[in-house]
């Protein structure tokens, strides 16, 4: 954004950066620090001899991508429809899902955990699943309606032209465009359900089906509480999202650079 | 191509409907208990004392009933509720599962509607006098509409003081008895680096202990008559108990910062990396004085020392009345089995065997983690190695047999969710200097008015 | 001109479009929603077979609960500093990260990182920070500031550092969507500025500011309703403490639900923060509007 061209203004940019930054970097270290405290990198290999990391991994993995499936799909059709087509009523539609927004995971519990005891749906993966997408849908609509907006309609006027239905308009004009909001969603979608912590601890009991945010459960009784553990923990559940990150990064410059506008 | 669309969309949802409708909808549950007194698989819910300690209660256990598979499965005491209670509903996954006293975290009141009674059950283990052999409190909190819900493992006491005997030996100080050399204790600390005396102020429950302990000097058996609703919490002796608490604040007793600190985990390993020399926590802490467990208490905190001597000490007399050495306790965790296990019988062998049997017992004794409810058995002190056994063992003797002499005088059983958090909110008030000792005994006082 | 080659599709019928996301979303939250509705009118604490009905008197004690207008208090003060703060570190942070810098990749990073970690784990460790036994003590103490840190356990700082929690962890959200945003701003209209001799605030201001309106929007959204559902980081770090200096609705509906076992007097309270939410929203959308 910054057309930067003397030498002196690019190191000056780059100490602004390096500075507001470090405040962000501290607790970070500190974090990292905890998590070596005592024994050092052997917290790890401890956190690791639980034995449960492996299938913790995989049914966070399996969860997330549950959830990140139903967001994207509903998200960028919904955003879609909002944005850019015609509905009886479309406000009303719209402010009944933002309400939905309104609600703390809390309320949530009691009413699910009667619900999903009558129909037997505890201890699987759909229990934690829909409610996480459901709740995150308000706001990713909101993301994909607000982005969808800005994509100028001459777009999907020439499209029609050409004799495009609605859904190859959406298809091959406005879902590669919306690359660098997608990329949000899935990122953001992805922290929420890969943190889950509430859902997972009380719809899912046996230790074959639980979450790596259940891991630091092993390290915390009633008067023990390992912190080194915990962090070390806490690290390791970090590393899939930020490979995950950094990935849809890439993703961002891609859409951005397509200059599919011209 | 539109209406291709349509159906698609309108697809998907009714497939999610559908599975979620779908998802469950199957036989019926029969609960059918598949195991024998001597075999089955046993899953254990509990939140204390936490691995390995529980593992090694199940090795036990399996050298008399092999055949008995039993599973620990922890939560964190702040969790139990909560991740239990679908448990105990659906009605799988739990066979037997930890309780405690009143309404707390798993309290036998909450949740003894799930378990089923356990009086036949001990009554076969001890003979019909079972009451006499087992310590009173743990029957009687235990006992719903007259079913024995639970069976009680060991009692945790509150009231003392431990401190880092290295330390003061190191710098030559008193350990304190009345408030000055108290205040003169944590003085000569700080010069040195060190904070004197630390407490988790944040965490509301241990608060209620330090205050606990403080009206028990002022008026012994005060408290426990205000909770009980016999004496006003306005009386002279608890606000005199408020103004005392207030002073570990003011007078730099309690470190800078407490009520920003929990006791679990920030106090603890402020103690166990030696940054402090005395913190005020119960019976639960003798366990830390075994090698091993202190080894890795250390490591927990962060710190590359070496295991020290901790002693416990009474709660200094900081109100000059002479009144001293008072403990108060509750049943820490029983065991209960669900009434919709598919193991009943095999649960019950092993909550009777944890609660009852002399070998069950005898490791809980042991572990010094908890007073055993049986009451024939007591740490076997040639097996028991501490840290510092010419220092420490004849203190924490000392200490174990007047804990269990503390007769009438529980922790927290008698104090309901209400007066609880009220109790939290003065205490932080008082000290944090928002609100006056009087006034929080007349907050004390509006809340049990309202609760009764 | 826009506008009348626009009418031509928008009267297709979008609704199938929505409709899947909107029966799942309803389904299952408003389910949720009516039944809260239903237990705000009793007395009742979760485990009785009798429920009392108690009509409307759990909201009568909630308007007169000084705790309630406290966590009110907590909120609107949490909201504009975290806000403002926030969104405008996030916003800066997008447009230097846009600009030619080195190492761009780490510090999208450690801004990022924050945002994923569990409060649950970090709380810890920001007790520890921000106490009298934590390193930036020992940084006061090596500078001979004689500053002591307890902010923490001081009623009225308390706060503070709450928010300033909140703001290290949610920049990096911020952070993320004016990325986004920014990345959809036409290159030429830039340079077309930057020809016309216009400094970089200048360019920043009036081009890249409002063509991120959207995400400013959105971003004011969610925070009024983040704001008001604040749990984690207040309950996790000094548990709405000290003596209910840092409560929130969130923290104060956890507390009366499920540990005290008010289940219906928290449900009551959930209602009048869902009631604010929508509040809030409307005022958001409102000013959206009119400008």
């Amino acid at each position: 954004m910054f057309q930067i061209r003397s030498k002196k203004n690019k190191v000056v940019l780059q100490i602004v950066l390096l500075l507001l930054t470090i405040p962000y970097a501290i607790p970070l270290v500190q974090m990292f620090l905890g998590s070596i405290g005592g024994i050092g990198f052997l917290n790890y290999k401890a956190v690791w001899d639980t034995g449960v990391v492996p299938v913790y991994f995989r049914n966070s993995i399996i969860i997330s991508a549950g959830v990140i499936l139903l967001v994207y799909i509903f998200s960028m059709t919904a955003g879609f429809g909002f944005a850019k087509l015609h509905i009886f009523g479309k406000e009303v539609f719209f402010w009944l899902i933002l309400v939905a927004l309104t609600l703390p995971e809390v309320i949530l519990l009691s009413p699910l955990f009667v619900t999903f005891q009558k129909m037997h749906m505890f201890n699987t993966f759909w229990a934690v699943i829909l409610p996480i997408a459901a709740l995150q849908l308000p706001f990713t609509i909101l993301l994909a309606r607000n982005f969808d907006s800005g994509i100028p309609d001459e777009l999907m006027e020439a499209a029609r032209i050409d004799g495009a239905s609605v859904f190859s308009m959406f298809w091959y004009v406005i879902l590669p465009l919306t690359k660098p909001i997608a990329s949000s969603i899935i990122v953001l979608t992805l922290i929420n359900s890969w943190n889950a912590y509430l859902l997972p601890l009380l719809f899912l009991q046996s230790p074959q089906m639980q979450t790596v945010t259940l891991l630091p459960q092993y390290f915390q009784g009633e008067f023990t509480n390992d912190q080194t553990k915990i962090l070390a923990a806490a690290v390791l559940t970090a590393i899939p999202e930020i490979i995950a990150y950094l990935l849809m990064q890439k993703n961002f410059e891609k859409g951005m650079s397509a200059g599919a506008l011209k | 191509m539109k209406k291709r669309r349509i159906a698609a969309a309108g697809l998907v949802a009714v497939m999610v409907m559908m599975t979620t409708m779908l998802g469950g909808c199957g036989s019926s549950k029969e609960v059918e208990d598949t195991s024998s007194e001597t075999s089955g698989e046993v899953v254990w819910w509990g939140w204390t004392p936490g691995s390995p300690t529980n593992e090694e209660y199940i090795a036990e256990f399996n050298k008399e009933y092999p055949d008995i598979k039993v599973i620990w499965k922890q939560t964190s005491i702040d969790d139990y509720d909560a991740a239990i209670k679908p448990a105990l509903a659906n009605g799988e996954g739990v066979d037997a599962f930890e309780a405690s006293a009143g309404s707390g975290n798993g309290g036998i009141q909450v949740f003894g509607g799930q378990a089923i009674d356990l009086t036949d059950a001990v009554k076969e283990a001890l003979g019909d006098d079972y009451k006499d052999k087992l310590n009173e409190a743990s029957v009687t909190t235990m006992t719903v509409n007259g079913q024995l819900k639970g069976l009680g493992v060991g009692t945790v006491y509150s009231g003392n003081l431990w401190i880092n005997q290295d330390l003061f030996d190191k710098y030559n100080v008193k350990v304190p008895a009345d408030y000055d050399e108290w205040k003169e204790a944590c003085r000569v600390f700080k010069e040195n680096g060190i904070e004197g005396f630390v407490q988790g102020a944040g965490q509301g429950a241990f608060n209620m202990d330090t205050f606990h302990a403080i009206a028990d000097n002022v008026s012994p058996g005060t408290f426990t008559k205000a909770a009980r609703g016999e004496v006003e919490w306005t009386d002279d002796s608890i606000v005199k108990a408020l103004e005392l608490w207030k002073g570990l604040f003011d007078d730099g007793i309690m470190q800078e910062g407490a009520l920003g600190l929990q006791q679990y985990p920030d106090a603890n390993n402020l103690f166990m990396s030696q940054k402090a020399a005395m913190v005020m926590m119960g019976s639960w802490y003798t366990s830390n004085a075994l090698p091993d467990t202190m080894k890795a208490a250390i490591e927990s905190a962060s710190s590359t020392e070496e295991p020290f001597t901790m002693i416990p000490i009474d709660f200094p007399d900081i109100a000059g009345t002479g009144n001293t050495g008072s403990m108060f306790g509750d049943l820490d965790y029983s065991t209960a089995v669900s009434a919709t296990s598919k193991n009943i019988k095999a649960a019950t062998t092993f909550a009777v065997w944890l609660g009852t049997s002399q070998n069950g017992q005898q490791m809980i004794a042991d572990s010094l983690n908890v007073v055993p409810s049986l009451k024939s058995a007591t740490p076997d002190w040639d097996n028991v190695k501490l840290v510092n056994p010419e220092k420490q063992n004849e203190k924490i003797k000392e200490y174990i047999e007047n804990a269990m002499d503390s007769g009438d005088n529980p922790r927290f059983a008698g104090i309901n969710a209400d007066m609880n958090q009220t109790m939290m909110d003065v205490l932080a008030g008082v000290a944090g200097g928002t609100i006056t000792p009087k006034d929080g005994a007349v907050q004390l006082a509006a809340t049990q008015a309202d609760s009764e | 001109m826009k506008k009348n080659k626009a009418s031509r599709f928008t009267r297709i019928n979008g609704l199938p479009w929505i409709l899947p996301a909107f029966v799942f979303v309803v389904g299952i939250i408003y389910y949720s929603i009516f039944y809260t509705f239903n237990l705000s009118a009793l007395d009742w604490n979760g485990l009785d077979p009798i429920q009392t009905r108690v009509g409307m008197s759990n909201y009568t004690k909630v308007l007169s609960d000084w705790i309630f207008w406290k966590a009110i208090k907590n909120t609107v003060v949490y909201f504009i500093f975290t806000f403002l703060i926030q969104n405008f570190l996030g916003f800066i942070f997008a447009a230097i990260l846009h600009s030619e810098v080195r190492f761009a990749t780490l510090h999208k990073c450690l801004i990022f990182i924050p945002t994923i970690l569990a409060p649950a784990t970090m709380a810890p460790v920001f007790r520890l920070l921000f106490s009298p036994q934590g390193i930036l003590q020992d940084i006061f103490n090596a500078l001979h500031l004689g500053i002591t840190v307890d902010w923490l356990a001081r009623p009225n700082s308390a706060l503070f550092i709450l928010m300033i929690v909140a703001i290290w962890e949610f920049t990096g959200m911020s952070f993320i969507l004016y990325y986004a945003a920014m990345s959809q701003i036409d290159r030429e209209m830039l340079e077309a500025s930057n020809l016309d001799g216009a400094g970089n605030f200048r360019t920043l201001l009036s081009i890249v500011l409002p063509n991120c309106k959207g995400t400013t929007v959105s971003l004011a959204m969610l925070g009024i309703i983040g704001a008001l559902k604040t749990f984690d980081i207040p309950y996790l770090i000094t548990t709405g403490g000290p003596n209910h200096a840092t409560e929130f609705l969130g923290t104060y509906i956890y507390r009366q639900g499920i540990r005290q076992s008010h289940l219906g007097y928290a449900a009551a309270i959930s209602v009048v923060l869902l009631v604010l939410a929508i509040c809030g929203a409307i005022l958001v959308n409102r000013m959206n509007k009119g400008d």
